[in-house]
């Protein structure tokens, strides 16, 4: 620790996202930040496993083809080493990618792959997890460290899940909604990191 | 009150002889009984070094290290049950003296050389004496023998007094604990008894039903009519999937023409998990949607079966019971599903409990022990009915009940033969066989045949109907307030009501405390790290005030941990004030956030700590102060001292999690605040600002981490 780097490990967004530079962010201009979220070193998105058919309905509309892959919302928090992989699956008899959606307040533990097809708000997802295709988790759930959520599982809100494959082994009791919030933590990483209040 | 003895007076020539095992035993046990008297009596001079002890009483020296009742210990503890145990020896000592002075004075010889006889009234009485002695002494001893069972295995002394359960200290390690302890999370609060509710103490009703798998909210009438939509896969408990099985095999040859028609063919429930199909047990569906009834119809293997209410409907048909009857061969009992046959049961019950006069007695044998007889039966019925049972029936019943004796009354033959399960077992190694947890995740198989010796392979496997999930909406058990309510609607995570825990009462964090003014290694300070035994660790506890109050705090932990390892707590600390939790919003306008920090920064190192502070041996460390202050928190200091682990030798080995320490810490909570609407009009306030004294009080467990062994 000698030499101290010039730029700082982090890239900071007008928006408050916090990118690390060590980060592997593939197909940038696919990738939906909606800011304060945090992306810490060796993180891999997979930004360029866009929608190869666009649904009829949509390209009739004559609106331009939405070509995002994967959709994070506001404090959310991406740990060393996970992955963020849209899901696949055959539409039509055609193999195609699905956007990725997540909502706020979604922490994604140290390598964990996530393939959802969509994340609610105030979820948890532990170290070591696998989140299989097309899983729908909706918000305030908690899974586990080195959880396997089975493709097209659905997690209702306020399940605590674990194991392989998944099982629900708790609820989430009344008094545990403020432990999802993430702002806290998302001071304490940066180019200056705040020390977490005690 | 007459004795049985006093019918021996009216007899003419009675008289009473003492036996010579009877003279033998008072020989003998009148001096001991003196003896051991004396001891208890005489406490303490009897005891070692007092006056008396030398030379009578000294082999007791040895005995009261052995029996405590009779040692220093309990004599400490002011234990009177030996010494009044002893009073009532002596009573007894007395009477058996008595006893012999009647016996020896007013006896006279039966026979010349015999023994002394008393008779008449004196020996009425003698005997009455010795009687009522002998009885004394019985049941003394019993109830010193039944005293010493009843005791804990810990010498305790069976009459001293167990202090109240609310003033003993909490002991987190005490099997009842479990289910005392909740982290903060889990408590509720009512806020009109001003009490911390559990989630055992709360009464729950369901809001919502929904399936977890498509999140259908399903209405509670349908509840039972209607099967469950979704499922999950039998091996693995991983979710099914409807699936169309002409298709399955190769998506890439499945042009685009062909998907604009919706598939068709049969449908598979298939498992994304595990690759299980229900194709692998022989089932397949016509249509991709009511699972749940063309389930109901199929068993595994494929061939259909009658549906729970298909066989309801065809038992009340009478004219399929006869042409059943003939069907069945007679020596071959005929599969009953299980419904069938409850159903039969029932009936041939209630036949034989209507009619009082039912000829053949199946099990006379046990008719007169009265197990079986339709009285006895109701009469146990109305025991737990309330009596209406038997009201309404006439008393007058005798006769046995009969037992089914044919299919159509439900006797149902188990099928001990085998010999086809041990065949597949061959056939397809254990690992064929169903694993305890897929069994018993295995839904109850309404209509099916009995279950002897089934469900024992995978191939009888069924897929598992999802349990439903509930909304639950929590009420006070004492003032039926609701404490918790949801809103109804599954996809909102919003709640109505949400009286936590975690907003009335502070919040305690724990953090190791490494003094810079030590050593420059931190070791201890590292989260997780196990703990030294027998050096003083300190920890630092910041509570956080949650309420718009200022609160006064008072700790009270005992000054060692129970349990076989007591580790020594102080806390520094134990009593100060936390400023009240102010809005979030005003503490941001609150320009000059410098400032703030500032004025923060002087009312830390506890400006305000009570008592004059002797000085610790730490340089910053100071009793009675508090360690820092913030906005609405307090960090104070614990200093512990872990228990050594060592086992002596004759003890047990360490017990599961017997190296966790654990701080049981009583806390009470005193603040201010306004008078609630009610309370207005009862007491009529001397001035607008009427404020009123509120406390709670209770205990907590603080676990600091596992002690290195």
């Amino acid at each position: 620790m000698s030499r101290r780097p010039p730029r700082g490990e982090y890239i900071e967004t007008d928006t408050g996202n916090k990118v690390a530079r060590k980060a592997t962010l593939v197909g940038t201009q696919n990738i939906m930040l909606g800011g304060k979220t945090v992306i810490m070193p060796d993180v891999m998105i997979r930004g360029d496993l866009i929608r190869t058919i666009q649904p009829s309905s949509q390209s009739t509309g004559g609106a331009p083809p939405s070509t995002t892959a994967v959709s994070i919302g506001r404090y959310c928090f991406l740990s060393r080493g996970c992955c963020l992989r849209p899901p696949g699956r055959l539409y039509k008899g055609v193999f195609t990618y699905m956007t990725l959606r997540i909502g706020d307040h979604v922490f994604v533990g140290p390598g964990s792959v996530v393939q959802a097809a969509s994340i609610g708000s105030h979820v948890h997802i532990g170290a070591k997890v696998s989140v299989g295709e097309l899983a729908i988790i909706k918000d305030y759930v908690r899974i586990l460290d080195g959880t396997v959520v089975p493709p097209n599982m659905v997690i209702p809100s306020f399940s605590i899940v674990a194991g392989q494959p998944a099982r629900l082994i708790g609820e989430v009791p009344e008094g545990g909604h403020e432990a999802f919030e993430l702002r806290n933590l998302y001071k304490t990483v940066g180019n200056n990191p705040q020390p977490a209040p005690s | 009150m007459a004795p049985p003895t006093n019918k021996a007076v009216a007899a003419p020539r009675w008289s009473h002889t003492p036996t010579t095992p009877l003279l033998l035993w008072l020989g003998v046990s009148l001096p001991l009984v003196a003896w051991d008297t004396g001891y208890m009596l005489m406490r303490p001079h009897t005891m070692p070094g007092g006056s008396l002890h030398w030379p009578l009483w000294v082999p007791y020296a040895l005995y009261g290290e052995v029996d405590h009742l009779y040692g220093f210990k309990q004599w400490h503890l002011k234990n009177s049950f030996a010494a009044a145990q002893s009073l009532m020896n002596l009573v007894e000592s007395l009477m058996y003296l008595g006893y012999l002075a009647l016996w020896y004075s007013y006896g006279k010889p039966a026979a010349p050389g015999g023994r002394k006889a008393v008779g008449g009234r004196v020996g009425a009485i003698a005997a009455l004496l010795g009687f009522s002695a002998a009885v004394m002494t019985v049941s003394k001893t019993v109830l010193y023998y039944s005293s010493t069972i009843a005791r804990p295995s810990d010498a305790n002394s069976p009459t001293s007094t167990e202090p109240d359960e609310d003033d003993r200290t909490f002991d987190p390690r005490a099997p009842r604990s479990n289910f005392s302890l909740y982290p903060l999370e889990y408590l509720l609060y009512c806020e009109d008894c001003h009490q911390i509710r559990c989630p055992r103490c709360v009464t729950e009703e369901i809001v919502t039903y929904y399936c977890p798998n498509c999140l259908f909210e399903v209405p509670s009438s349908n509840l039972k009519s209607e099967g469950n939509r979704c499922f999950q896969c039998p091996i693995c408990i991983g979710p099914l999937a409807v699936t169309s099985v002409e298709t399955k095999p190769d998506p890439g040859l499945l042009a685009a023409p062909d998907s604009a028609s919706p598939h068709s063919g049969p449908y598979a429930l298939t498992c994304s998990y595990c690759n299980w199909s229900s194709t692998e047990v022989g089932i397949k569906f016509e249509k991709p949607n009511s699972i749940h009834a063309q389930l109901a119809k199929l068993r595994n293997g494929g061939e259909t079966r009658l549906t729970a209410k298909e066989q309801k409907e065809r038992r009340k048909d009478p004219s399929y019971r006869p042409q059943a009857a003939a069907q069945g061969e007679l020596g071959e009992a005929e599969a009953l599903d299980l419904e069938t046959q409850f159903a039969n049961l029932k009936l041939l019950y209630q036949k034989q409990l209507a009619d009082p006069n039912a000829a053949d007695n199946g099990l006379a044998a046990l008719g007169d022990l009265g197990f079986s007889s339709p009285t006895s039966l109701s009469r146990i019925m109305s025991i737990y009915t309330g009596g209406s049972l038997q009201d309404k029936k006439p008393k007058s019943r005798v006769g046995a009940m009969r037992e089914a004796l044919e299919a159509n009354e439900g006797l149902q033959l188990a099928d001990l033969d085998e010999s086809a399960a041990i065949a597949q077992l061959q056939d397809e190694g254990l690992d064929g066989t169903a694993s305890t947890s897929q069994l018993a995740d295995q839904p109850p198989n309404i209509g099916e045949v009995h279950l002897h010796g089934s469900d024992r392979f995978i191939s009888e496997l069924r897929p598992i109907p999802y349990l439903l999930r509930t909304k639950r909406s929590k009420r006070c058990p004492v003032c039926r307030h609701i404490i918790s309510k949801p809103e109804a609607k599954v996809q909102t995570t919003r709640f109505r009501i949400r009286l936590v825990a975690g907003s009335y009462i502070p919040s305690i964090a724990i953090r190791p405390l490494s003094l810079s003014s030590g050593s420059s290694a931190s070791g201890a300070a590292v989260p997780g790290a196990l703990l030294e035994p027998l050096k003083p660790t300190h920890f630092l506890l910041t509570f956080k005030n949650p309420i718009f109050e200022t609160i006064k705090v008072t700790l009270g932990a005992p000054a060692k941990t129970p349990g076989r390892f007591a580790s020594k707590v102080t806390v520094l600390c134990p009593d100060f004030e936390i400023d009240a939790n102010t809005d979030v919003w005003d503490e941001a306008l609150k320009e000059g956030g410098e400032r703030d920090r500032e004025r923060e920064r002087r009312r830390r190192k506890g400006e305000e700590g009570s008592g004059g502070g002797s000085n610790n041996n730490h340089n910053q460390l100071e009793v009675g102060k508090i360690w820092e202050r913030g906005r609405n928190w307090v960090s104070i200091v614990v200093e512990v001292v872990p228990a050594s682990l060592t086992v002596e030798h004759g003890e047990g080995p360490l017990r599961e999690d017997e190296d966790v320490l654990e701080i049981p810490m009583f806390v009470r909570v005193e603040w201010e605040a306004e008078t609630g609407g009610e309370d207005v009009g009862t007491a009529p306030s001397k001035d607008k600002e009427a404020r009123e004294k509120r406390e709670l009080a209770y205990w907590c467990v603080l676990g600091l981490g596992r002690i290195r062994q």
